[in-house]
């Protein structure tokens, strides 16, 4: 039986190399904007964070009657649009790319699974903000819930949503991410497809 | 030999140097930049919400009616089914069955008895309607239940309360007038969000299961917000953002026979994660797989680099190394 522990330790010095996660160079067909998307996604991730932390310290309901906080809010619900727009973005890339090419697969399905779990991370938040909005997609949204099952997600309790939204759900999108954008340093991004018209088609498929 | 037309890519590309950091610390800067800006110049959409006082106020016979559903059971709460209670109105599954009730609410008591005996305290003139309903046998509460809810029909709001025509109602008239008086104070929502064995409110279910009705349902300020109207993804604020990721759920719904199901939030969700399972398992699907080389986009997307690698002119390796995968 393999060793483990010479198994991990050679998974670990690769993924915690700075080879990994510092690279000097890249290849030459991944540069420009659309090599920016999953970049521009993963650093509105970090700016949700920054002003999440900060609306967390002072409170959820803060906002309301503190110019600051409210500011800090608004920062928060742009820098989610910001995630979404550039998620969307680098998710048609990574798709017209066909980035799951060459053993990628596991990397696009971590994308996949990050996409699902950011939607209820966004949504518990627009639940305990407190307005209309709020109040409205609470008693909306848990009768989908009830019916599936779920009805111990009580969309309608701040306090439980206000725990899924703060640690729950970012703690697993944080990981699930990790693993996404592990996958990708580790796996580099997707070389093109062999065109017909190019010297690139020469005995390049498996 | 089978070839794997999913995993085909081109081997001979050079690697270019890069400043990896200062490309993420660059798009780190973009992000601060945009959402910096957004904030400054768009600040937060914020709607009020429909409080109870506020409801109250503005719709004392509409709020009587809503209160005397409560009480008799008819309300959309009072009669949901699980998680809240046995009743049947809003069960869609089997699944939802199974979960049991895990939030109880009896709407009668907890929506209306238990907060009119707490103001009944400090306003005892409460009391001896609140007593009369108490002692009465189910059916005689049923009756007066039924009068009241044809005679609110027709119910005006005069000098503070809501006024009927004559009839044998019971106590009720004064009971929910009584109910209107405490919605109007303010005082409603601490009755609701009731956990005498802890000091924190972080559970709001009942008020907003109070509320969760016809009083949202018939908002003004609601209706674009509405399932039928592509509900979640338009913003309570006009002009801002909402949560446009949305969508694709949000279409399902519109179409007609999952609005017309007798399960149409487990239909639509349940479709909505079909498409979800289509979009993660892409790269094992056949034909999807491949979907991306026809489409032709990644043309436009690699345009530098098929330009350089046209036939003929084989990559130059000078600036970085032939990378071997």
């Amino acid at each position: 039986m393999a060793n483990w522990t010479m198994a991990s330790k050679r998974m670990l010095s690769e993924v915690m190399s700075a080879e990994t996660w510092l690279p000097s160079e890249m290849p030459e067909y991944a540069q420009g904007f659309m090599y920016m998307l999953g970049s521009l996604t993963a650093s509105s991730f970090v700016v949700l964070v920054i002003s999440g932390v900060l609306l967390a310290m002072n409170g959820p309901d803060t906002w309301s009657y503190n110019s600051a906080m409210r500011f800090v809010a608004a920062t928060h619900f742009w820098a989610v649009q910001a995630f979404f727009f550039f998620m969307m973005l680098h998710l048609w890339r990574v798709f017209f790319t066909g980035a799951w090419r060459g053993g990628r697969g596991a990397t696009w399905l971590m994308g996949a699974i990050a996409l699902i779990i950011a939607i209820p991370t966004a949504f518990t938040g627009f639940l305990i903000n407190g307005d209309l909005y709020s109040q409205w997609n609470a008693v909306q949204a848990k009768d989908g819930l009830n019916a599936l099952g779920l009805g111990w997600v009580n969309l309608t309790n701040a306090g439980q949503m206000f725990g899924m939204h703060v640690v729950v759900l970012p703690l697993v999108l944080t990981a699930v991410i990790g693993l996404h954008i592990t996958r990708v340093r580790m796996k580099s991004v997707v070389p093109p497809y062999p065109d017909a018209k190019s010297d690139s088609a020469k005995g390049t498929v498996k | 030999m089978s070839v794997k037309v999913h995993d085909d890519v081109v081997k001979n590309y050079r690697m270019v140097p890069e400043d990896f950091v200062k490309h993420l610390l660059s798009t780190l800067g973009i992000v601060v930049v945009v959402v910096l800006l957004a904030s400054i110049l768009f600040n937060l959409p914020e709607k009020q919400p429909l409080t109870i006082k506020t409801y109250a106020t503005q719709n004392p016979v509409a709020f009587e009616q809503m209160a005397l559903r409560a009480l008799d059971g008819q309300g959309q709460i009072a009669n949901y089914g699980p998680p809240y209670n046995n009743g049947t109105a809003s069960v869609q599954s089997p699944m939802q069955t199974a979960v049991g009730v895990i939030h109880p609410i009896n709407a009668a008591t907890d929506f209306i008895l238990k907060p009119l005996t707490m103001a009944a305290s400090i306003n005892p003139s409460i009391a001896p309607a609140l007593h009369a309903f108490n002692s009465a046998s189910p059916a005689q509460q049923t009756k007066w239940e039924n009068a009241y809810t044809t005679a609110l029909n027709k119910g005006v709001y005069k000098n503070g309360v809501v006024v009927t025509q004559k009839g044998n109602y019971g106590p009720l008239p004064a009971l929910m007038n009584d109910t209107l008086a405490l919605g109007k104070s303010g005082l409603m929502s601490g009755a609701l969000m009731r956990n005498g064995a802890v000091t924190t409110r972080f559970d709001n279910q009942n008020y907003l299961l109070f509320l969760q009705g016809a009083p949202l349902q018939n908002a003004p300020q609601t209706q674009s917000l509405a399932g039928a109207n592509w509900g979640i993804i338009h913003p309570a604020v006009n002009g801002y953002p909402a949560a446009w990721w949305m969508t694709i759920p949000t279409w399902i719904y519109q179409w007609p026979f999952v609005a017309n199901s007798s399960a149409p939030d487990a239909t639509a969700l349940a479709i909505g994660f079909v498409f979800w399972l289509a979009l993660a398992f892409t790269p094992w699907i056949p034909g999807l797989n491949k979907l991306p080389r026809y489409l032709g986009v990644h043309r436009l997307i690699w345009k530098d680099f098929y330009r350089n690698h046209s036939g003929g002119n084989p990559p130059v390796v000078e600036g970085g190394k032939k990378h071997v995968s």
